[in-house]
């Protein structure tokens, strides 16, 4: 029995024309209501026990995070670049004692980066930032890129992600969006090769249908949504 | 439309009855019981003559020129007839559902058409055909309803039986828990991997028992021959009823 | 519990695993969980009914041109420095990865979780060229140290005791003593795997997805091991069933609402991976080479076959869930890689109808499967198809056709019918007690084993008619 062509409806997902266009029509719309849209991300994201922490300006994140490091006795950190995170931290933190190992921008020789594959697997801690925050499911969107190796939000067993109102979508339906204007047109040359989304930390419930956390990947994952807005300045 | 959509309602005076072979055979109360209801109705029921079986059994194994065959055969003993109305979910499902699909391109296929959008399940015919949903009942309860897998899922039914057990005047009604799971009837299924077949009927069972409920109530004959057979090997108090037993 | 030999018949194997009282209980709590999760998400979700349309729509459009959209998919993928190949067979699929392993010199090989590669029976032919291939989804890793294969699609382990799982880590690992408990076990598995990440030269994976408008691979896992083997090792190969391309990223959007939500009730999963090509060269880290192996292995021939419409499926595990046949037996007793409703169309699928004389028969045709699937896969009428290709082919016993036909021939003879009911009248009477039948001898005794049977009554409706109108 063949099966019938057109038996059955067949329609592709239809595709915004200028996604580009499209998506900064969307971001004015969405920083209209970013504090709903943010109270929702805090809701999905501490479901799927995520730790949200909220501050007023950048200024106030290393202190955040020296509180975070303090609370599990990290002292090694590794860190996307200030410029990625758009906030200097290693300083602050350097003078509490922890150690800030930033990610270099460019690519150095083979040696160096065994050396730094080796850091981030030591690490306590892994701080980035977000490309975007999806309200719907508490997701967290890290675009590998420069400076952004994929490694320092999966090998250290806690994850710290520091955002603000601009990286904030409301559902699955808008990242579809937000990926059609991404790839319209040739990649930025700082562009790396994965997109990872984050929806909590690591888990896994195959013994037993028994939940545990830390897998493979991360134990713990940490929000840091800056009200004031980041952006590093001078 | 659907071919299995349920048949525009004007209230039917005058249906042919589609006895079923299960029902002929091992259950012919039900069938009087449907007969002298529909009657109290004010229905007129005829039984088209020489009825033997839908062809469901040789459908789902797969013989399918000998099921379009019985089909054919059926559709013709009941092409006069303005409302078919049938005890079994999975008979109406099987009329309705596969007899045009069967008979395509075939002499009969206006027939089968027309005899698919005219066929009721019988609970259905009470609620959505003669828009009567208040019964009485003498039979001791609680009562727990199972929903036979081609009614629920093929004739998309779960509402009708459940509106007359909830309008059922006499007796009281309760949940099932897992009513929407299979009994493990299956037709041939239950002698193929009669083991399988029987664990899945435990479970049945199992809920029926947490249920609370005395009488489990069916709309299929294949249904209630598996779960009442399982109830009675283990002679257990509770019954197992068509919901025609329970409705006075 | 030992593997049960696809040899012996399936009823056995079925009876087999129905004594296992572990499983059963096991198999109980796991699907049941599943049920209630997966069904919290969707009522927490008033777009998933027409997300799931859409879904299934998506799937049927891009199998009317699947050459199109394939095209498109290695041409992107080689755009962003990737290689792709094209395998028609299990075996060829299996010498692109052995290739690419010799070639990069690679003695270890970290794996994800992938139905594909377990398919196509990657492991073994790895270790025969002395590559050792090491499962780390964790419920995969306990299978390959227990020399079994997966129960189910999603949770492979599903049906081993914690107390199962610490016994196998303590003897394998050389671990002895450890303790029934999963977040120590846990915590063992991640020590042992992560040093095998960070010194394995191979990554291999599945995909669930591939985007042919961008040259993205995407993976959907939990436990941060499909993000391990896509960047840590220097070569990534990732193989796939070429059912599994889908046109654009808006596409994909609609396929991540509905997976993990259908799956374990998650919203998202915890890692949704986009691999786009190799790492690019400003990136500190990324595989140098990644390669995508297209597996065809009957998907292409069943695109104008009966099956066509189980190359929709999602193995997202659903249907597994729902089945009353599978909650009662678990994945082993099917004998083959994949198990549950879905698992026997792809059994037909891969190894021709008559692989699945008696499986097509694992059903009681409840259609639970199509109410849980996400992409709405018609399981029970493929099922019937089947079955009328094995009674078509002369694949089932003569025996079985004999009375099948039989039995028609009568239903189309009203009188032949009657005489049915005269001589079953006769015939019972020395079986019946209690007005109820209790045992009867061959074929029928697989009823009453278990359960009564009514006797035909006395006069039957069509007979007391007369009286009746």
């Amino acid at each position: 029995m063949a099966k019938t062509r057109g038996l059955f409806p067949a329609s592709t997902a239809e595709r915004p024309a200028e996604p580009r266009q499209r998506l900064e029509l969307l971001r004015r719309e969405l920083s209209e209501r970013w504090p709903q849209t943010l109270a929702r991300f805090r809701a999905e994201f501490e479901r799927v026990a995520g730790v949200f922490h909220r501050v007023p300006t950048a200024a106030d994140v290393p202190a955040a995070l020296e509180r975070i490091c303090r609370e599990r006795d990290a002292r090694r950190l590794v860190a996307w670049p200030a410029e990625d995170l758009r906030v200097a931290i290693a300083p602050a933190l350097g003078a509490a004692g922890i150690t800030v190992e930033s990610m270099p921008r460019s690519v150095p020789p083979e040696a160096e980066r065994r050396r730094l594959r080796a850091l981030i697997a030591e690490a306590d801690l892994g701080v980035t930032g977000a490309d975007l925050a999806i309200a719907e499911t508490g997701t967290l969107v890290l675009v590998a890129a420069a400076g952004r190796p994929r490694s320092t939000s999966l090998l250290p067993p806690c994850h710290v992600a520091v955002f603000d109102r601009t990286a904030l979508v409301e559902s699955l339906e808008q990242l579809g969006l937000v990926l059609e204007a991404w790839h319209d047109g040739p990649a930025p040359p700082e562009r790396g090769a994965a997109i990872n989304f984050i929806t909590g930390p690591s888990r896994t419930a195959d013994i037993e249908l028994t939940l545990t956390r830390g897998v493979h990947g991360p134990k713990e994952i940490h929000a840091i949504f800056v009200d004031g807005g980041l952006g590093l300045h001078g | 439309m659907s071919e299995t959509a349920v048949p525009r309602a004007g209230s039917p005076r005058r249906v042919a009855l589609m006895i079923t072979c299960l029902a002929d055979m091992f259950y012919p109360e039900v069938g009087e019981r449907i007969v002298r209801l529909l009657r109290r109705l004010g229905v007129e029921v005829t039984l088209p003559a020489g009825q033997t079986c839908c062809g469901l059994p040789l459908f789902n194994s797969g013989y399918h020129d000998e099921a379009a065959a019985v089909a054919r055969r059926t559709v013709q003993i009941f092409r006069d007839a303005e409302a078919v109305v049938v005890p079994s979910g999975s008979c109406a499902w099987m009329v309705k559902h596969e007899y045009p699909g069967l008979l395509r391109g075939t002499v009969e296929a206006s027939d089968a058409e027309r005899v698919a959008g005219r066929t009721w399940e019988f609970a259905q015919f009470l609620v959505r055909g003669l828009g009567r949903t208040a019964f009485e009942s003498d039979v001791d309860g609680p009562l727990a309803y199972h929903d036979s897998c081609h009614l629920l899922r093929g004739l998309h039914e779960g509402e009708s039986p459940r509106v007359l057990l909830r309008d059922l005047k006499g007796t009281s009604v309760v949940p099932l828990p897992g009513s929407d799971e299979c009994c493990g009837f299956g037709g041939s299924f239950s002698v193929r991997l009669p083991e399988v077949s029987t664990s899945i009927l435990e479970r049945k069972l199992a809920n029926l028992e947490a249920s609370g409920a005395r009488c489990l109530v069916a709309c299929d004959a294949g249904c209630l021959m598996q779960i009442r057979g399982g109830l009675l090997r283990r002679g257990s108090a509770l019954r197992a009823l068509h919901l025609a037993e329970v409705l006075k | 519990m030992t593997e049960p030999i696809v040899g012996t018949p399936l009823r056995q194997r079925a009876a087999q695993a129905l004594g296992d009282r572990f499983l059963h209980e096991a198999l109980d709590i796991a699907t049941t969980k599943f049920i209630t999760l997966r069904r919290e998400a969707f009522d927490d979700f008033p777009e998933g009914e027409r997300l799931r349309d859409r879904a299934r729509a998506i799937k049927e459009a891009t199998l009317q041109r699947l050459d199109e959209h394939l095209e498109k998919l290695v041409a992107n993928v080689e755009r962003l420095g990737g290689h792709v190949h094209f395998a028609t067979t299990a075996e060829e699929a299996r010498e692109v990865v052995l290739d690419i392993a010799r070639r990069t010199g690679a003695r270890m090989a970290v794996k994800s979780k992938s139905m594909a590669t377990e398919e196509i029976h990657l492991n073994d032919a790895l270790e025969a060229i002395g590559v050792t291939p090491v499962e780390t989804d964790l419920g995969e890793y306990i299978i390959q140290l227990a020399h079994e294969r997966p129960s189910h699609i999603i949770a492979p382990a599903i049906h081993k005791t914690k107390g199962q799982v610490a016994e196998l880590f303590s003897r394998e690992l050389k671990r002895p003593g450890l303790p029934a408990d999963p977040e120590v076990l846990t915590k063992i598995a991640r020590e042992e795997l992560r040093e095998k990440f960070l010194s394995a030269d191979l990554g291999i994976t599945g995909a669930n997805f591939a985007v042919a408008e961008t040259g993205t691979v995407v993976l959907v896992t939990n436990e941060g091991n499909g993000r391990m083997a896509t960047s840590l090792p220097r070569v990534h190969v990732a193989v796939m069933g070429v059912e599994k391309v889908i046109p654009s990223m808006t596409d994909l959007a609609v396929f991540l609402a509905i997976l993990a939500k259908s799956a374990t009730g998650q919203k998202l999963s915890v890692y949704t991976t986009l691999v786009q090509g190799p790492r690019r060269p400003s990136e500190l880290e990324g595989p140098e080479e990644f390669h995508l192996v297209l597996l065809d292995n009957g998907r292409i021939a069943q695109i104008a076959g009966t099956l066509r419409e189980s190359l929709y499926c999602l193995r997202c595990g659903a249907c597994l869930n729902v089945c009353p046949v599978y909650r009662q037996i678990g994945g082993h007793a099917y004998g083959y890689t994949y198990p549950g409703p879905i698992g026997i169309l792809l059994t037909a699928m891969l190894n021709g109808p008559g692989s699945v004389k008696e499986l097509a028969h694992a059903s009681s045709l409840c259609g639970a499967c199509v109410d849980a699937c996400p992409v709405r896969i018609d399981i029970p009428r493929m099922l019937i198809e089947l079955r009328r290709q094995v009674d078509e082919e002369h694949i089932a016993p003569w025996t079985e056709r004999v009375v099948f036909k039989t039995f028609a021939r009568v239903l189309v003879h009203p009188a032949l019918y009657r005489l049915g009911a005269r001589i079953g009248r006769v015939l019972q009477r020395p079986f019946i007690r209690e007005g109820r039948i209790r045992a009867l001898p061959s074929f029928f005794g697989q009823w009453t084993k278990t359960r009564d049977l009514p006797p035909v009554a006395a006069r039957t409706f069509q007979e007391r008619w007369r009286d009746i109108s």
